[in-house]
């Protein structure tokens, strides 16, 4: 039993969470003490964040380098009309403490990289990738396989959002795998159209940013089944969601047998994300 | 006995459709099957081939099961009323 300091504001803001067997005071004090690191304040980052935020995750770090745009703002709600112009973590933040007072918020007005990863994700218990490109996605997925941290993957295409969660715990009897499993390389860049130029159905990234919220807070409370193994692929024109089973890949560059990935300075992730050529 | 092949995201915008009907057949392959298809829609041969192979990121389902993990890759042989898929990865957010 963790020592309830729940106080009668915080009974009351979580009661619907508190009042349930499966969460609990015990559930809603862990979340309280969770600290969750969301990179991307956009179209995923922004459901992501505004339900995290409510639940009670007691430390959110956020992460982005751009800034709010008119153009983000048919899909990505943390941010308002006003925010236009603003860097999108300060715009978040203030979103999140005008919703919960509660909770502390890191910023980082910042991209991902490989020499910043590090410090950026230490001190997080989980990771959401809430990114809008390959070079951060397979940053992160070697990142948090490296050093075990639970990553919780979405990512989208004009009416189609791909979902799993990684908890990269190795060596016990569950098969674990992790994205390049699944996609060992990214395409070349310029293969595949992004967003601003293909369009994206505005609702769809809060589909799958639910999602991922939801898998997070399930594995904090460690409650549930989580998305891992399965690749959930929704499709919303269809209203379609189909699971693929994914399984670790001994040949996997970086959680396989004999993996050339060790460091993520090994790779060059601006190119396929495939190991460096020096 | 005709197979379809399921598209999903730019792989389906390429080829101008989700679905694609090829004349592959039980007994046939899958390999065989991907022919007819990038036969069909060419537009989807450079986005799914690298010199005449599958490209890496590019998965290949039948029946929902990644043919290339589980089964026996191009080679694996299809029975009647399979249906086959081919997926990439996204990245947007």
């Amino acid at each position: 039993m963790s020592d309830l300091r729940l106080n009668a504001t915080q009974l009351d803001r979580y009661s619907r969470h508190v009042i349930m067997d499966e969460i609990g005071p015990d559930g809603q004090q862990r979340l309280l003490e969770s600290a969750v690191l969301v990179v991307g304040a956009g179209g995923l980052g922004s459901p992501a964040i505004q339900y995290l935020a409510a639940a009670g995750v007691g430390q959110l770090g956020i992460v982005d380098d751009d800034v709010v745009e008119r153009s983000n703002l048919q899909r990505q709600i943390v941010h308002g009309d006003a925010d236009v112009g603003r860097p999108k973590v300060e715009s978040a933040a203030d979103y999140v403490a005008a919703l919960n007072p509660d909770l502390d918020v890191d910023t980082h007005d910042t991209r991902v990289t490989a020499d910043t990863v590090a410090d950026l994700v230490a001190g997080y218990d989980i990771v959401l990738d809430a990114s809008d490109n390959f070079a951060t996605r397979y940053l992160l997925n070697d990142h948090c396989v490296l050093t075990e941290t639970p990553l919780f993957h979405g990512a989208i295409y004009r009416f189609e959002g791909q979902l799993t969660s990684f908890t990269n715990e190795r060596g016990g009897d569950e098969p674990r795998p992790c994205y390049r499993c699944v996609f060992p390389e990214a395409p070349e860049p310029g293969t595949v159209p992004d967003c601003a130029t293909t369009g994206v159905l505005g609702v769809l990234p809060g589909t799958v940013g639910c999602i991922q919220a939801t898998e997070a807070v399930k594995y904090l409370l460690g409650k549930g089944d989580l998305l891992e193994g399965r690749l959930l692929m929704y499709d919303a024109m269809d209203m379609s969601f189909e699971e693929v089973p994914i399984r670790p890949n001994p040949s996997c560059p970086v959680c396989g047998d004999d993996p050339e990935i060790e460091s993520v300075g090994d790779v060059a992730y601006e190119g396929t994300c495939g190991i460096s050529a020096d | 006995m005709p197979t379809e092949w399921k598209l999903f995201a730019d792989l389906a915008e390429r080829a101008g459709d989700k679905h694609v009907t090829v004349d592959a057949a039980a007994g046939d392959t899958v390999g065989d099957a991907l022919e007819a298809l990038l036969e069909a829609t060419p537009e989807l041969e450079d986005r799914v081939l690298e010199d005449g192979e599958l490209r890496s990121q590019i998965n290949v389902l039948r029946n929902g099961t990644n043919v290339l993990v589980e089964e026996e890759g191009m080679e694996t042989v299809l029975d009647a009323d399979d249906e086959l898929a081919l997926f990439p990865p996204v990245s947007g957010g």
